[in-house]
């Protein structure tokens, strides 16, 4: 069965690394969006005592695995619901729940390499100069706690039909990217927006980039609220997919 | 023709294991009872039409047997085990009705689908001969969603073969297919079961059920309304139209003559069905009605189904 999962992995992670739909929206926007904020703010600018330069890498790091995580769930996996084949390989000896944790573990892997991208972007074209083993940390930490990201798409795909689901996937991309603190430092905004900012997972996953960069340690409050839409979330997925499944849609 | 309703099922081997067996299983969607205290059996190899009105309990019924539904009532038993545990063995193959969907997944080759499709079950059918079953060859490089409705459902096919099952279930294989896909499809599922596997199909097209199937299973409102080979059911219920002109029909008179199941009168025109035809005909002559222009004729499939549907039930009903 192991065999059948990991051939099932590989077959989702190829159908998103194939499709330039995909890879434009998700390496497109984040890359795109860096090169044009970085100019936004002087080269000496320090945020949160970061450089605004690698204060924006982190951001965008964070904004592109949101897109990709939406992205790869979504109006995509809505699509798919819709069309039968989720149906198929129900009939097919691998498990109830794989169709749907092989989904979430498919968008993690694709976040990794838009992370990555956007760091070498960072260090590409906004100098920004970490150790190895910073630029490893970095990326792993911020990979991590990216999971509400992946969660999110899936329950959306879950959630709304195609047609809904695109609307929905723009809204809340921009909703926690613009919110969440990625595009304009938090510290710009109303305080009563820098108060909502903190209820979303946007915000907490850069702020885990920043802490790893500015040496200060993490405040578990991060880890706690990105633990708490995980959790959320799979319980929210699990739900639906149950109930699909005792209609005998799942 | 005698009509013993034992006769009906003439493929069942006593002592056979089945490859199913629905016993009394019920479902329902809230209120509405779509099987209602099945029974049916089906041996090893058979191949066997689900035949019924839309709304009948086809895909109801093959829901149940794959384990996408559970019976609210009664048992279920797949290869000797239940749906779920032999689906999960990969010895069940199935073809699902999609609704508008192709039921293929987006932005990838047929190949690729075919080759994860495989890599799903423990012990598949070499790539190759599934390709050949299917007749998929030359659709391998192509992308799933550049394909014709009949060629979706050679696809589809194929990937409900791919782990060389013992049973296949296809609900309604050849909706959205022309006529000459139609043909192509029912001839590899012919090759397909002559290799001793089991196939349940459903449909609605009466024809295919009688020309494929060496058993046809006629449900209606969940229910079993008949049960056997597609000439039997063709005998069973009015076989024979009879038809004349008469005077002045008289419709009592007409409906106590020996083998009349029913009777239609439109002016002087009179169509009697009937069981047994020339009973008809000499009981006619018998009672001195006066008629002209005699023709007999025999019924097809379509009249049996629908005299099955309608009402009475014939052969193993449950």
């Amino acid at each position: 069965m192991t065999a059948s999962l990991v051939a099932f992995g590989r077959f989702e992670v190829g159908r998103l690394l194939r499709s330039w739909k995909f890879l434009i929206i998700t390496v497109g926007f984040p890359v795109t969006f860096y090169m044009l904020f970085l100019g936004n703010q002087s080269s000496g600018t320090l945020v949160d005592s970061v450089s605004w330069r690698a204060y924006l890498m982190v951001t965008m790091c964070s904004f592109g695995a949101l897109v990709a995580g939406l992205t790869a769930g979504g109006a995509r996996l809505s699509a798919e619901r819709a069309s039968g084949w989720a149906r198929q390989l129900r009939v097919t000896p691998i498990p109830a729940w794989s169709y749907v944790v092989t989904k979430v573990a498919a968008s993690m892997l694709v976040i990794l390499p838009v992370m990555v991208l956007v760091d070498v972007v960072g260090a590409v074209f906004g100098g920004v100069n970490l150790s190895i083993g910073n630029w490893f940390g970095l990326t792993a930490v911020m990979w991590a706690s990216a999971l509400p990201f992946a969660l999110l798409g899936v329950f959306v795909g879950y959630l709304v039909n195609a047609e809904t689901a695109f609307p929905v996937v723009i809204a809340l991309m921009f909703v926690l990217g613009y919110f969440g603190g990625l595009f304009d430092p938090l510290a710009n905004m109303p305080s009563a927006l820098q108060t909502a900012a903190k209820a979303l997972p946007s915000y907490h996953n850069a702020s885990l980039g920043v802490a790893f960069l500015d040496g200060q340690g993490f405040d578990a409050q991060h880890w706690i609220v990105l633990g708490g839409y995980a959790l959320v979330l799979s319980a929210a997925i699990l739900l639906k997919h149950r109930v699909e499944e005792g209609r005998g849609l799942a | 023709m005698p009509l013993k309703p034992t006769a009906l099922n003439l493929s069942r081997q006593p002592g056979a294991v089945a490859a199913l067996r629905f016993d009394g299983a019920s479902h329902h969607y809230g209120s509405y009872v779509a099987v209602d205290d099945l029974c049916l059996e089906v041996a090893g190899g058979e191949t066997v039409a689900l035949l019924g009105p839309n709304g009948a309990g086809k895909s109801t019924t093959i829901s149940l047997l794959l384990g996408l539904l559970r019976p609210h009532s009664g048992s279920i038993e797949v290869l000797g085990t239940t749906p779920r545990k032999a689906v999960a063995q990969g010895r069940v193959g199935a073809m699902l009705q999609t609704g508008p969907g192709s039921g293929l997944p987006a932005g990838v080759k047929v190949g690729a689908t075919l080759q994860l499709a495989r890599r799903l079950y423990p012990r598949p059918a070499p790539f190759d001969v599934t390709v050949e079953r299917a007749g998929i060859g030359e659709l391998l490089d192509r992308q799933t969603h550049r394909l014709s409705g009949g060629q979706v459902q050679s696809v589809r096919f194929a990937i409900a073969i791919a782990g060389d099952p013992e049973l296949v279930f296809l609900d309604e294989p050849t909706a959205a297919m022309d006529v000459a896909a139609r043909r192509s499809f029912w001839k590899m599922l012919r090759q397909f079961s002559r290799e001793g596997r089991t196939v349940l199909f459903a449909t609605h097209h009466l024809h295919e059920a009688d020309q494929i199937a060496d058993r046809v299973v006629v449900i209606n409102h969940g229910r079993v309304v008949a049960d056997g080979p597609g000439a039997m059911l063709k005998a069973c219920v009015a076989s024979r139209r009879v038809r004349f002109v008469c005077e002045r029909p008289d419709r009592a008179q007409l409906d106590g003559l020996e083998g009349v199941t029913d009777v239609e009168i439109h002016g002087h025109g009179v169509t009697l069905g009937s069981l047994d035809a020339d009973a008809t005909v000499r009981a006619l002559v018998r009672q001195r009605i006066a008629f002209t222009d005699l023709e007999v004729t025999g019924a097809g499939l379509e009249d049996a189904f629908v005299a099955l549907t309608e009402g009475g039930a014939v052969g193993r009903s449950a």
